[in-house]
């Protein structure tokens, strides 16, 4: 840490001498995108690809809460927020709207992994500091990306569920909508362990959206067709909710089941007294993206791609999490606690 | 080419009618202008080539569906089909250009197509005598899936210097919606285009008339789904790539363009350049309140007023006189 810090006031101190020379050595080069040229306090832009789930909401008042606490160091000014409403083309002008008012730092949840990326390198010519985070673009025009590994994330639910079934069983796979990569990457991330135990039998598998309603009617009608199921890799926190009220409906005994930190499944998991983990997309996501563009405009080099460790919810620490429930609505996401420290470290350990 | 129709036009009677066919739209062109000088205040660098060419660029492609769809309307038509058509446009643009085919190949590819699915979809429309909204209803799953199956996932690419082209800091852009629009008056003084409005307002007297009321109503059709591969084609140039649901809002936009325009569900009412302001409308609201500094929440109910008043606006003068 110390030599880190060393490094950054070095690079910081040396930043302009290095620049008049023409030469900058590896070590003190700043991030990508950045030229140098932008003053403190920065204006920073999120464009949203669509602001209406709670679990937009949720990171969108991470986001907001950061720029306050950066507000006050003086770093920022200004936070300027666009909605694409979903539309990828709307979104790309809204990011041209973005450089032509000449923001400092764009913050972005990309709503096509493709077609921002020309507009990302117009606005990373002009010394834009990029952040992408959650659902990312194919460029490396960006001064960093920002995301979890959703393919350990099914890698660990599938052994979670596997464990807890005692290596062999039937089991039922609830996935997100099929065609969007979250949900393709997380599915292919389970395959390994599943293959790796031919005694777990996959009865069927569920596609629907990341909503409470579908999935407990798909889970349902699965329910009636089998009448032994052992244990369920749920590939979401609302699907998990779905599926213990369908087997609760149902008057079926619950089953080892995987999910993320919903709120209402996490209750229910309490309640019910269920054996399960979940891990989490934290929201906050949001805020680092935000505290690591003015890192970045402030000189501090960042890497290309962060990594973030999936924070892991179990019976030792399930308590914790609901303890903090009031402070989040009642069909949001119960996410991990964060600080600045926090963000130190995982920009560091990269 | 009809005499008829271009001693008409060329006469001393051209500019009057003209005029007249704007009072429906008026109100809605003095928006359009309030919006693009608010947007020239707003952001001076609007008026430099760099800038007008980029606002341009994100117009484009809905100005072509929306004259994709007011032609349609214009004969009594609709598709539910224009977001999907894009998407074929741009995944097979994107998949096609990079090959062995070329650039050539593959906007001979993207124009075949979209004048061959427009054609079999004015063919059923037309010849089977089936609810349009149902037939493109039902074309745009197949449509959509068609995009899907050559494209699971975004991705292709196009050739960089047609991204610049087209997309660069020129008004390409801008030439080639002129030089469409110019298309589009030709297209309207030979016997087909004559025949649009004609077919679109009174289908059963421009029939007794001997007005080719089918083929104006298919080629229309077909025109249409040009346009929308068209537009499919400059998004994924504009993009560099291809993405299989990228024109899914365009269904909606158009149809909003167009009625905005003035173009009336029952066919034969409305102009083009009505459906074109509408179309300029909604993408300059987009950047003009993203600089006013309005929050989402805000612009979702600005757009909401302006849209009814645009709309009102001339209706209110009617009932007052």
């Amino acid at each position: 840490m110390t030599k880190l810090s060393f490094f950054a006031s070095a690079s910081a101190l040396c930043i302009g001498l290095l620049l008049n020379l023409g030469a900058g050595s590896q070590a003190n080069a700043a991030a990508k995108c950045i030229k140098g040229d932008r003053k403190a306090p920065y204006t920073i832009g999120w464009a949203n690809i669509y602001s209406v789930p709670t679990w937009m909401k949720q990171t969108q008042g991470t986001i907001e809460a950061e720029v306050e606490a950066l507000k006050k160091q003086g770093l920022v000014d200004k936070l300027v927020v666009t909605d694409a409403q979903g539309d990828a083309n709307v979104q790309i002008q809204q990011i041209q709207s973005m450089i032509d008012s000449d923001v400092d730092a764009i913050i972005l949840i990309a709503g096509s992994s493709t077609a921002p990326a020309r507009v990302l390198a117009d606005a990373c010519a002009k010394g834009i500091a990029i952040i992408n985070f959650d659902s990312l673009v194919d460029t490396d025009q960006v001064t960093a990306k920002v995301n979890t590994d959703s393919a350990q994330w099914g890698d660990q639910a599938a052994k979670f569920l596997i464990d807890a079934i005692g290596g062999k069983g039937k089991i039922l796979i609830l996935n997100g909508p099929a065609g969007v990569s979250v949900s393709d990457d997380r599915r292919k991330g389970a395959d390994a362990a599943l293959k790796a135990h031919p005694d777990v039998t996959v009865l069927a598998e569920t596609n629907t959206p990341y909503n409470v309603a579908p999935a407990q009617e798909a889970v349902t009608s699965l329910l009636f067709a089998n009448s032994e199921i052992d244990g369920i890799l749920s590939l979401g926190g609302a699907l998990s909710a779905g599926a213990v009220l369908a087997l609760d409906k149902q008057g079926r005994e619950q089953v080892p089941i995987t999910g993320e930190n919903a709120r209402q499944f996490l209750e229910l998991w309490k309640e019910k007294d269920l054996k399960s983990w979940a891990t989490m997309q934290p929201n906050w996501l949001g805020a680092f993206a935000a505290y690591t563009a003015v890192q970045a405009l402030e000189g501090k080099d960042v890497p290309a791609f962060v990594k973030i460790p999936l924070p892991v919810i179990d019976n030792s620490n399930i308590d914790q999490y609901l303890g903090r429930a009031a402070d989040f609505p009642a069909d949001g996401y119960i996410y991990s606690p964060y600080d600045e420290e926090l963000f130190k470290k995982l920009l560091a350990e990269q | 080419m009809s005499t008829v129709g271009s001693s008409r036009q060329t006469g001393a009677l051209y500019w009057p009618v003209q005029l007249r066919r704007n009072v429906g739209v008026r109100g809605l062109f003095a928006v359009v202008m309030a919006f693009v000088v608010a947007y020239g205040v707003l952001f001076p660098g609007l008026l430099t080539g760099s800038g007008f060419a980029k606002f341009t660029q994100s117009w484009f492609p809905l100005a072509l569906v929306a004259m994709a769809q007011a032609i349609l309307m214009l004969t009594g038509g609709i598709s539910l089909a224009i977001g999907a058509m894009v998407s074929l446009g741009a995944v097979i643009a994107a998949t096609i250009m990079t090959g062995p085919l070329g650039v050539a190949g593959g906007a001979a590819a993207v124009a075949l197509t979209g004048l061959g699915i427009g054609a079999a979809t004015g063919l059923i429309v037309v010849k089977l005598r089936l609810p349009a909204i149902v037939v493109t209803l039902a074309g745009s799953f197949i449509i959509g899936g068609a995009a899907l199956l050559i494209l699971p996932r975004p991705g292709g690419a196009i050739p960089e210097w047609l991204s610049d082209l087209l997309a660069g800091n020129t008004p390409a852009a801008f030439v080639l919606l002129v030089l469409i629009v110019l298309l589009w008056k030709l297209y309207l003084a030979t016997p087909l285009g004559l025949s649009l409005y004609a077919a679109g307002e009174n289908p059963v007297g421009a029939y007794r008339s001997g007005v080719p009321v089918d083929g104006a109503r298919i080629a229309a059709y077909a025109i249409s789904g040009l346009l929308c591969t068209g537009a499919g084609l400059f998004v994924a140039a504009q993009t560099g790539s291809g993405d299989p649901v990228i024109g899914t809002a365009f269904t909606l936009n158009s149809i909003a363009a167009a009625v905005l325009g003035g173009i009336g569900f029952l066919g034969g009412q409305g102009t083009m350049r009505g459906a074109l302001a509408g179309s300029l409308l909604l993408s300059l609201m987009i950047s003009v309140m993203f600089f006013l500094g309005f929050t989402p929440v805000a612009q979702y109910v600005a757009q909401g007023l302006i849209i009814i008043g645009a709309v009102a606006i001339p209706q209110f003068r009617k009932v007052q006189q």
